[in-house]
């Protein structure tokens, strides 16, 4: 890990491990149901303040925690079009495979790139600090891997015009 | 395999069958740029009459520019006078007829096989002349601007000067990943040549939306944030003698189709990597699962409790 | 047959519903008072930190902080000073300063880094001080004083 991200990613840990403290709660407006609090948005009582933390403006992430779930979007960097391009791409890729990734969120917050929505049923399920290091995991990989395609493709671009040009020499 | 090739595969294979085994045959298959071919045996108990024919987009523009004396210089008798309905041109090869010994019976298929390229050399060549005429009589003027739409949005623009021949394709990225991923590749074409091995390859330019100044003054084109301009500047030294001419003409004929080839093969690499950095992902969240103890449980008798 | 009726949250006129007012304490402090407190607080501070003071500034800065509606201005200049504290602060000292703080003043301390962290950009912050901050806030106070800010009403 760089040592420029640590303090950050250090920050959403401890912010995230401190969010996660969930418990079952059914609907207070209709019976029988058990919704994520924080997707509903409906009882005012039980949505806590919401909580960003960010590096920049290109970087952050905000966590809005209630009584029985958690939303962590992520907004991810994004330095020119070609990355801008490569991030939509790689977090799309991966929504469409929420099904899979359980946390993860179908569409990201507007304003975000993705989402993660975590429940009661998600901690009771799996292992808490687990799911913190899945996250963390994630935001660290997710920069490295949109700047080793960046490179990728310029690298291959450069190999592609100079065979390309040189083969105009024969 | 990083440059493609010029000839036409599905041509030189089932040619080099039928030699081995003549039988009759009816296939229509497509090159690049929406070009069909049609190669079949119009009688079917003459097996050893095959005729190929070809149908290009652009046919009656390269008609202008001379495409029937390069084909005619090419394959001479070989050409039916009136080509197969719904085609532009149509070949007739005898079997019996094609040489027996290996290298001028491959030599024969492979100029078969470059049906197409030579069809879309006629501008090309004549641009080349021009600029020859017009170096020997030391003239400013600027040969004819030959259009060529080769594709539905798409054209390769050629003009002869006194000193160079430009060539200028029009490019149109449908999807945005593509028109950024194109901008990456066509500057790279751009900077390439300060590579000391790039020195004497054409000059290349590069203009999003904005056409170049040789294209100002027609009408007609599409100016939006997809389309991009891509420019050749050949120097004589490019189709100097008539091997390095063939070889320039073959090579950028296929520019557009080798720039778009590379895109779909990064993109398709990205892919594969996003495929595998997912897959490593839910690993680590599955990680997070809990397992489920699954102790069997006895009663007292020593019967196993099974949950209904 | 007119439905728009049914588009009406009845739920709003429920005579048990929770307004936002309810939720905590209001201040009972007059909107302007706040202000020319916190105004007269960010001298105070100045002076302090001219004296190398920080646990000292940073106190007399959390004591009593605006929270609530309508004293918009009041909290901004509270964050500003705060500010200035903080990004005076060697980042070698940041320990040492938060063991001395009381829990409260840590928690208000805490509420106003998250604060500063959701307006990246504005005024003179700087994403890696808050961030230093916090990671050493957070080893002396712990993740419980995340958790307060989380669930204190009186957001600053």
């Amino acid at each position: 890990m760089s040592n420029v991200l640590r303090p950050y990613l250090a920050a959403v840990r401890s912010t995230l491990t401190a969010a996660l403290t969930l418990e079952n709660f059914p609907s207070q407006l209709v019976e029988r149901h058990n919704k994520p609090e924080v997707e509903c948005g409906t009882s005012k009582e039980v949505l806590l303040n919401p909580l960003m933390i960010s590096r920049n403006e290109n970087e952050r992430v905000l966590i809005e925690p209630s009584v029985n779930s958690i939303r962590l979007s992520i907004k991810i960097k994004q330095a020119d079009e070609i990355e801008r391009i490569l991030c939509h791409k790689f977090t799309r890729f991966m929504m469409q495979r929420a099904e899979s990734f359980i946390v993860l969120r179908r569409k990201p917050v507007k304003g975000y790139d993705i989402s993660f929505l975590i429940t009661n049923t998600h901690t009771e399920t799996m292992l808490k600090h687990k799911i913190v290091d899945f996250i963390i995991q994630f935001m660290e990989e997710v920069d490295k891997e949109i700047s080793e395609m960046k490179l990728s493709l310029n690298s291959r671009a450069r190999i592609v015009a100079e065979s390309y040009l040189t083969a105009f020499n024969t | 395999m990083i440059l493609l090739e010029p000839h036409n595969t599905i041509i030189v294979t089932t040619l080099n069958d039928k030699l081995l085994k003549p039988a009759t045959l009816d296939v229509q298959f497509v090159d690049y740029d929406g070009v069909r071919f049609h190669l079949s045996t119009p009688d079917r108990k003459v097996a050893n009459i095959i005729h190929l024919s070809m149908n290009i987009r652009c046919w009656n523009e390269l008609v202008r520019y001379g495409a029937n004396e390069v084909l005619q210089r090419e394959y001479g008798s070989l050409i039916l006078d009136a080509p197969e309905a719904d085609y532009n041109v149509t070949l007739q090869l005898d079997l019996e007829q094609i040489p027996q010994d290996q290298e001028s019976r491959d030599a024969f298929i492979m100029s078969i096989a470059l049906f197409k390229r030579n069809a879309l050399a006629a501008p090309f060549e004549r641009a080349f002349e021009t600029q020859k005429e017009l170096e020997s009589s030391s003239s400013t003027s600027e040969g004819d601007l030959m259009e060529i739409h080769y594709r539905d949005e798409e054209a390769i623009y050629i003009r002869a000067a006194a000193d160079r021949v430009t060539v200028i394709f029009s490019t149109q990225f449908k999807e945005e990943t593509d028109r950024i991923f194109g901008k990456v590749f066509l500057q790279e074409f751009v900077d390439a040549r300060r590579q000391p091995s790039c020195q004497n390859a054409p000059q290349v330019l590069y203009n999003n939306r904005e056409p170049p100044l040789e294209l100002r003054h027609l009408s007609g084109l599409q100016n939006t944030e997809d389309t991009g301009y891509v420019t050749f500047v050949l120097f004589p030294r490019h189709f100097g003698n008539a091997t390095t001419a063939g070889g320039t003409i073959s090579h950028i004929q296929l520019f557009r189709d080798y720039l778009h080839y590379h895109i779909k093969c990064s993109k398709a690499y990205m892919h594969s990597r996003m495929r595998h950095r997912v897959a490593e992902f839910q690993k680590v969240l599955n990680r997070a699962k809990t397992e489920v103890a699954t102790t069997d449980r006895k009663t007292a008798s020593g019967r196993t409790m099974l949950v209904r | 047959m007119d439905v728009n009726f049914r588009k009406i949250d009845i739920d709003a006129y429920d005579e048990d519903v929770l307004h936002e007012s309810e939720l905590y304490e209001a201040d009972p402090r007059d909107p302007s008072q706040v202000l020319s407190e916190a105004k007269a607080k960010s001298a105070s501070v100045r002076s302090l930190l001219s004296k190398n003071d920080i646990s000292g500034a940073l106190s007399a800065v959390l004591e009593s902080a605006p929270y609530g509606p309508n004293v918009e201005e009041a909290k901004i200049v509270t964050l500003q000073t705060l500010l200035t504290i903080i990004n005076t602060t060697k980042s070698t000292e940041i320990s040492g300063v938060v063991k001395s703080l009381p829990q409260d003043d840590q928690d208000t301390l805490m509420k106003y880094l998250y604060k500063g962290m959701a307006m990246p950009g504005w005024g003179d912050i700087s994403g890696s001080v808050l961030l230093g901050w916090h990671e050493k806030l957070t080893e002396v106070a712990g993740t419980g004083c995340i958790v307060r800010t989380m669930t204190d009403r009186r957001t600053v």
